[in-house]
């Protein structure tokens, strides 16, 4: 069932149901109310008959039967019963002579007064003497009444035909809401829809809604969505046109050089040069293979890496010995001031090799775009992370650049001068993601270049 | 016997470098130290009403800060005694601070030379009064990146 059919059905049971629990709330009220103030006005009757007829009130009786006659109106099918109390006769006689129910008369007997209802007749009626022969009379009038036969059923007509408006108003209503009410979001489907691979820069327009609803806010959702989408899109395409470029910058160098050499007949030297550039050129794209390879295996969750305590000091120690070995210029600093004493602060749980790795890439790369002036890292440790951070007064990366710099083979726009792959930074990354840490960098051209890497402690 | 230090903050990461320095500095073992930031206090009853040091100092003290004073912490582990506790100072003349200064037993001062501690519109620059204390005061400098440095780049400001 759609949401807007479930939705009229709800707010039309719920308008109806009130409404028909109103209106029989009302005739039930009205209902009860009309046989008390009958079964009064009855028992006006019987007092004032019970006045005249029994000669009590002789003064004033001829008066009252006028008062009566002028002014109290006739009740349909009224009838004053003046029943003398004879010990002879049985209740259940007497009923039956007279034609009134006995439970009537009995309850006359035990109280002294009595109401009753028989078919659409009610009686009222009570037990009174005459002063001057002593005899006691049931003093009895019974009357239709009119009321509940005519204006009771004209209500419960005009509640019924209420009830009967407001539900079709009710439901006209409720259809017709939850038809447009929903109108938006069907406008957002359809426009969802239209967008595909080709069309993603198309965005959902949430002008047409107030900023603060809930509408508005789905359309931004969506559009937020798309904008992740198509910058994913979009590296997905960088990386495959950068990397056929970096793929095939060495092999057309080699497939010249063979060319070039294959043209003649060479002396043995020509020979052995062109060689040693073919080496050189296969070895870099060895490297570029071989460093694609580590950031495809890193990039996904492998169960292959095996993770021990590691101390992050350690780590940083070896990695700058590594780094003295392949490049003696490099001027790298360890900073101490903030190690923790505890050295336990310091360990982590990882993998050794990747976060040389790491380490090395990021520490290389500081050492190289800023033509090997000091390096500072600092290691410190609060009380869920070890943080390294790592200082170089370097080119710095344009802040345009610096969202691109996870990107596979991107470089920013200032490293012409330096020889790179730009693969460096996202393996570093995808390495310290896979420990659960986090790498931020911060820079300002020919500033400085922080990188900022938090790894968890290891938990005992 | 315990030595308790006072050290003016604006609960940024860049000023607990005169912590930093002080600590470094001092010989003695067994150091407690008072952070004091210096705010007005509010003029509204309702504010007054509600007015509780701990949730006032979580709401304005940023993780950064926080994690900030963990690394103080087990850098100096072994010298100090409790934990770094952030004081609000709410007067505004000296008396008041001789009588802040007091309640915490504070021997020494620690101040920084050339780092300007940034206010806001709610808080002020104590040094100058704390300067008129009869205390023993040291001033420790270190080179600060100058301008507004942005929340993220904070905790990089203890690493200098």
């Amino acid at each position: 069932m759609k949401t807007t059919n479930k939705l009229a059905i709800l707010l039309g049971i719920v308008c109806i149901s009130l409404v028909v629990a109103f209106g029989s709330i009302i005739y039930y009220i009205f209902d009860k109310y009309s046989y008390v103030d009958f079964y009064k006005r009855l028992e006006t009757r019987v007092s004032i008959s019970a006045r005249y007829n029994l000669g009590n009130d002789t003064t004033n009786a001829e008066n009252l039967k006028l008062l009566k006659k002028q002014h109290l109106e006739q009740l349909e099918n009224e009838h004053e019963y003046l029943i003398p109390f004879s010990a002879g006769m049985s209740v259940v006689d007497t009923a039956q002579k007279y034609n009134l129910p006995t439970g009537f008369l009995k309850e006359i007997n035990s109280k002294g007064k009595a109401q009753a209802k028989s078919g659409n007749t009610f009686f009222a009626g009570s037990i009174h003497s005459n002063k001057k022969t002593g005899n006691q009379y049931y003093v009895i009038v019974s009357a239709g009444n009119y009321y509940v036969s005519h204006h009771l059923l004209f209500l419960r007509n005009i509640i019924i035909v209420g009830v009967v408006l407001t539900l079709l108003i009710v439901l006209s209503f409720s259809i017709y809401f939850s038809k447009h009410i929903f109108d938006p979001i069907r406008e957002i489907t359809l426009k969802v829809k239209k967008i595909s691979t080709e069309n993603i820069h198309h965005r959902l327009s949430s002008d047409n809604y107030k900023s603060s609803n809930e509408i508005a806010e789905l359309a931004n959702t969506f559009n937020d969505l798309l904008s992740r989408v198509e910058t994913a899109f979009e590296i997905q395409k960088n990386f495959i046109s950068n990397a056929s470029h970096e793929l095939r910058t060495p092999l057309t160098s080699i497939i010249g050089e063979a060319d070039v050499s294959l043209l003649k007949t060479r002396t043995p030297e020509e020979y052995q040069k062109s060689l040693q550039n073919v080496l050189q050129q296969a070895e870099r794209l060895d490297q570029i293979s071989k460093s694609l390879l580590f950031l495809a295996q890193t990039g996904y969750k492998g169960n292959a890496i095996v993770f021990e305590m590691v101390r992050v000091d350690e780590v940083i120690w070896q990695t700058k010995g590594l780094i003295d070995k392949i490049n003696p210029a490099n001027q790298i600093l360890v900073d101490l001031s903030l190690v923790p004493e505890d050295p336990k602060k310091l360990k982590i749980n990882g993998n050794v090799q990747l976060l040389h790795l790491a380490f090395s890439n990021i520490l290389s790369n500081a050492c190289k775009y800023s033509n090997n002036s000091p390096v500072t890292v600092f290691i410190a440790s609060s009380n869920a992370h070890v943080i390294v951070t790592i200082k170089d007064k370097g080119i710095g990366i344009p802040e345009t650049d610096l969202p691109h710099i996870y990107d596979p083979f991107f470089r920013a726009s200032n490293t012409k001068m330096f020889e790179g792959y730009g693969i460096g930074l996202p393996l570093a990354r995808n390495v310290i993601n896979l420990h659960k840490g986090m790498l931020t960098v911060d820079s300002k051209v020919n500033v400085h270049t922080t990188v900022q890497i938090k790894i968890p402690l290891f938990k005992v | 016997m315990a030595h308790t230090i006072l050290v003016p903050t604006d609960l940024r990461v860049a000023s607990l470098n005169t912590l930093k320095l002080a600590l470094d500095f001092i010989e003695e073992s067994n150091v407690r130290v008072v952070l004091m930031y210096a705010e007005y206090l509010d003029s509204s009853i309702t504010d007054l009403l509600f007015y509780s040091r701990k949730s006032r100092v979580s709401n304005t003290v940023t993780d950064e800060f926080k994690e900030a004073l963990e690394i103080l912490r087990n850098r100096f582990e072994g010298k100090l005694l409790g934990n770094i506790v952030i004081e609000r100072f709410h007067g505004y003349n000296s008396n008041a601070l001789s009588n802040f200064v007091d309640a915490h037993k504070a021997d020494s001062v620690f101040l920084p030379k050339s780092y300007q501690l940034v206010t806001s519109s709610k808080s002020f620059n104590p040094i100058p009064l704390i300067s008129k204390l009869k205390l023993p005061i040291n001033y420790m400098d270190w080179q600060s990146t100058p301008g507004n440095i942005t929340e993220r780049e904070q905790l990089t400001a203890l690493f200098t």
